[in-house]
């Protein structure tokens, strides 16, 4: 098996959310709005859940789950990051190494706390071996469009100030890879799709101190280690595209739900088993073929 | 051992569903120490503050 690519330096990772923790009620607005909108996913089921996991829910996720009668236990890569959950249900574990047995859970929920993973693949299915069957997983990501805004804008002012540029946004995952990436987990019933949040600030240097405090700043294994040029960031910030007073920055998240198989699930039925032909069934119902066109002799 | 206990200890909903993460292993709960330890790994993992610190680089290796 080749190993999966390096694109983020996971050390990296951690201390950015280790650095992170005192520092998240921040942005516990922002990260209680996105967790509502995935939560608000198991309204849509009338499954009832008795033991969830929240991977790298900040503090902010697993209060939630824990409001509406779900034992919930908290991982986070970050010792202070889970550290913030006093339930004592917390533990320290990375995602690409889960520490939780087979068929653990019926609930996992990440919200927003996938995008730093090398292997997505491998994470998701460690993921769907933690839930029982018929568990489901809710999971969002940031998505293509996610910090858009302020992508394009540094790379011009890194191209003003340096002639060239070097990779400080994240690459994101397009919606139709996010339903792939589910059914390649072997998750079934896979459904994608985004939401949109849009961030406006008076003073656009709070978007980099809001991105600190949510332990989401740089990680990426091919970053430039060089020293930043002081005026970057400003640059960059302050041409951000505005909306009236304010600077925008564009949230787009994608909300990944799949299932862990289990029977009972709705299947599609096997090719040629059906007993009945779709033309009888429609010449039995004359007044349905009204609208449809003369059938050849 | 001279260790002693530090902080409080695993929450036994917590013992029930914890894994080694690197062999997926069984763990067994030491409360002297208040360590986890993974036969299996030959790695011992650390408890702090009742949070189970299941990153192998924090984790202390079995000698012998």
């Amino acid at each position: 098996m080749s190993a999966p690519p390096v694109i983020f330096d996971r050390i990296v990772v951690r201390r950015h959310r280790d650095r992170a923790a005192p520092l998240v009620g921040r942005v516990e607005d922002v990260l209680r709005d996105c967790a509502e909108r995935l939560l608000d996913r198991l309204d849509d089921t009338t499954r009832r859940f008795t033991l969830a996991l929240d991977v790298g829910g900040r503090g902010v996720v697993a209060p939630l789950l824990r409001a509406r009668g779900i034992v919930t236990v908290t991982c986070d890569l970050s010792p202070a990051m889970a550290r913030l959950d006093g339930s004592g249900l917390a533990v320290a574990g990375d995602e690409e190494f889960l520490p939780f047995a087979p068929a653990s859970f019926d609930l996992v929920v990440a919200s927003l706390s996938l995008h730093w993973v090398n292997d997505l693949p491998g994470a998701l299915i460690q993921l769907r071996r933690a839930l029982r069957p018929d568990g489901l997983l809710l999971a969002s990501l940031p998505a293509l469009g996610t910090l858009a805004e302020l992508r394009a804008a540094l790379t011009d002012a890194e191209i003003g100030l340096a002639g060239g540029a070097s990779p400080r946004v994240s690459p994101f995952p397009e919606l139709r890879d996010c339903a792939s990436l589910l059914q390649r987990a072997g998750f079934a019933l896979p459904v994608a799709d985004i939401e949109d949040l849009r961030l406006l600030y008076a003073d656009p240097m709070d978007l980099a101190r809001d991105l600190r405090a949510a332990g989401e700043t740089n990680a990426l294994a091919l970053r430039d280690r060089g020293p930043t040029p002081a005026s970057l960031l400003p640059r960059a910030l302050a041409a951000l595209p505005r909306a009236g007073e304010r600077h925008a920055a564009t949230l787009r998240f994608a909300v990944l739900t799949g299932w862990a198989p289990g029977p009972g699930q709705p299947k599609a039925l096997r090719p040629g088993s059906a007993a009945t032909s779709l033309a009888s069934v429609l010449e039995d119902q004359p007044d349905r073929n009204r609208n449809l066109p003369a059938r050849p002799a | 051992m001279t260790e002693t206990p530090i902080g409080s200890p695993v929450d036994p909903r917590l013992l029930e569903i914890l894994v080694c993460p690197l062999t997926k292993g069984p763990l067994e709960y030491d409360r002297a120490a208040n360590e986890l330890i993974s036969r299996s790994a030959r790695l011992a993992y650390p408890v702090r503050d009742g949070i189970p610190i299941m990153l192998p680089e924090e984790a202390r290796a079995l000698d012998g």
